[in-house]
């Protein structure tokens, strides 16, 4: 695979281009941020508390959060740090789409609003300099998050300022975020990404690599999100990346989750070496309930505390948070904190604790394990040495398919549903390669549910599946 | 001469947002409720909830926001709405509409005062969501 590495040559004609998308492009010079960067203590870098706590066994609590402004950004992640162990910069709807000039008025606005109206921060916008005013002011490591299927001009921009960790993927951050942006874009533009990281890597700056777990976020079965996370890494390592950590979204059935990040952890193992890649940091991030959640915070922060149980047990490097405003959008800097707190008094409080249920945990992550090489080995078939190329076809045959996905790309035949446990299996699986057995099992399990409930697996079992987080359960029951 | 009985209306979520779930059960909800529903997904612009609600001459607009920047997408709806000669045609829009958790009566005046007919929360019972627009359409346009 190393076939597809950019070369240096390719990757700086690129680069000119990126950095001409708008004006702050121009701030950022890759010599003077490899300096910057040997600079920034080692308590401040992703890679180096990733480290600590992968050898110590500690799970690390990083919420989201991200504002219009750098001065009310910088308050509120000096809030945050007083819990929190790594921290975020979530970015704004706008500037995921590479509308920096619709970022720019919802600053303006902001600004004269006295509060943001953005939902996070336009860092493309801020540009090196301010943004590095974040990365000073702050005593934690910072990471990106977002959702941008282009991020060449953010990662640019953000990593210069002295950002250590980037959050995204050419799939995970078009697929999820996206309506009409053709796969094959969005791949080239994070192998760039990826490129930039290893460009960092070789001038001996670690910078840490997250492809986004949890998809949708709606009842993405492990197969599919694991061979996902799989597929980026590799596609990272292709660039040089040396330092990745994939992640997972929580289902809601213990055995399930542990067994779908105990499943993560060894077969990307697997993967990497069996591409030959052996000099690699992984770590894995467990994201707690990503679907909808109970108006009411005191419900709210028991899905908190579940999905922070399920972090610990399964013993995932670091956790991201929700809070209690989780059913109104975006939280204020307080209920925030709210959540970061509860979460770490329950990892905490399970820190010494292993998971013993053997046989039924080996079960799950036997049959994940299964249904992820099934759908790997199939699709890396497809690209003849291209991985791009792979996901690609992948995609537009179906073989990947992603539950309530918007982007036109993805077949969306795929037909998720919980079983009589409430761990999530496939009703109809589109295109998906499955063995005949796995497909028995999984259908032979749904029925069960369906005979409890006295009704024929359906949509409509979907839809109650959808909602019954956010009305006090885990499997939909059927509405009265 | 079309034979179809029902109310041709238009959905999709406004702006930069990409929150699809919600979507495919408003569309499966209006369409078993008994409209045309010509859903547009999820990033739609102002125009393109117009151009399709002039083409299908639909009698309502409904606008979702999940992510917090309704406030900036919904700004002059109502007037583009005018500007392009669909005086009458019905707004609703729902969901998570500003940032923050802020009291509902307050974003309810907010997105009134912007010419939007009705406004709900994402708890909104969709039934009776179902029952308000046909209501609302039997009250503006009675002639058909």
């Amino acid at each position: 695979m190393e076939a597809n590495f950019i070369s240096e040559e390719r990757f700086f004609a690129e680069r000119a281009e990126v950095l001409n998308a708008w004006p702050t492009g121009k701030d950022v010079d890759l010599k003077e941020a490899v300096h910057y960067h040997e600079n920034i203590p080692s308590e401040k870098k992703f890679t180096q508390v990733l480290k600590e706590a992968d050898s110590e066994g500690r799970v690390l609590v990083q919420p989201r959060a991200g504002v219009a402004l750098v001065d009310e950004h910088i308050a509120l992640l000096q809030k945050l740090e007083t819990e929190a162990d790594l921290l975020p910069t979530t970015i704004d709807a706008y500037t995921r789409l590479n509308h920096y000039d619709e970022a720019q008025k919802g600053i303006e606005r902001s600004l004269e609003a006295g509060h943001s109206l953005l939902n996070g921060f336009p860092a493309v916008n801020h540009g090196v300099k301010e943004c590095r005013r974040v990365v000073e002011s702050l005593k934690r490591p910072l990471q990106v998050r977002h959702g941008t299927p282009d991020a060449r001009l953010l990662a640019e921009i953000t990593l210069a300022a002295g950002f250590t960790s980037f959050e995204g993927g050419g799939i995970s951050y078009n697929i999820p975020y996206a309506k009409k942006v053709p796969l094959e874009l969005s791949l080239k533009a994070w192998q760039y990404v990826d490129r930039l990281c290893g460009y960092y890597e070789e001038k001996g700056v670690r910078i840490n690599r997250e492809p986004f777990g949890p998809l949708t976020g709606s009842l993405v079965p492990p197969c599919i999100s694991t061979a996902v996370a799989i597929l980026e890494g590799l596609l990272a390592l292709e660039q040089g990346v040396r330092c990745i950590t994939l992640g997972y979204g929580q289902l809601g059935n213990l055995v399930q989750d542990v067994a779908a990040i105990v499943s993560l952890r060894e077969l990307s193992h697997e993967y990497f070496q069996k591409y030959n890649f052996s000099d690699y940091q992984l770590t894995t991030v467990f994201h707690q309930w990503m679907g909808g959640f109970p108006e009411d915070e005191a419900k709210a922060f028991a899905v908190i505390s579940w999905g922070s149980a399920i972090a610990a047990l399964s013993k995932a490097t670091k956790v991201i948070v929700k809070t209690p405003h989780e059913a109104r959008g975006i939280p204020t800097a307080e209920a925030n904190l709210q959540g970061i707190k509860a979460t770490k008094q329950v990892v905490n409080m399970l820190a010494e604790q292993v998971f013993i249920c053997e046989k039924a945990l080996q079960t799950e992550i036997d049959l994940i394990k299964e249904e992820v090489r099934t759908i790997l080995d199939n699709v890396i078939k497809l690209g003849e040495g291209d991985l791009v190329q792979a996901c690609v076809r992948a995609f537009s045959g179906g073989l990947i398919d992603v539950p309530f996905a918007p982007s036109r790309f993805n077949k969306g035949k795929i037909m998720p549903v919980r079983d009589s446990l409430g761990a999530v299996r496939i009703l109809d699986w589109g295109n998906i390669p499955a063995t005949d057995n796995v497909k028995a099992y999984h259908r032979e399990l749904i029925e069960k549910r369906g005979q409890q409930e006295g009704r024929k697996p359906s949509y409509h079992m979907l839809i109650d599946d959808v909602y019954a987080v956010s009305k006090g359960r885990l499997v939909g029951h059927p509405r009265a | 001469m079309s034979t179809d009985k029902r109310s041709t209306i238009v959905l999709g979520v406004i702006g930069s947002d990409c929150h699809a779930v919600g979507n495919a059960i408003l569309y499966r909800v209006f369409t078993e409720g008994g409209f045309n529903v010509v859903n547009l997904g999820v990033m739609v612009s102002q125009d393109e909830y117009i151009d399709a609600a002039i083409e299908t001459n639909a009698k309502a607009i409904l606008v979702s926001s999940l992510y917090g920047q309704g406030e900036l997408d919904c700004e002059g709806m109502r007037e583009r709405c005018i500007e392009r000669g669909l005086d009458d045609i019905i707004l609703y829009v729902g969901g998570n509409l500003v940032i923050g958790k802020v009291d509902y009566a307050q974003t309810e005046a907010k997105f009134k005062n912007m010419g939007f007919d009705r406004v709900f929360t994402p708890e909104s019972d969709l039934q009776e969501v179902v029952k308000l627009l046909k209501e609302d359409i039997q009250e503006r346009f009675p002639e058909q």
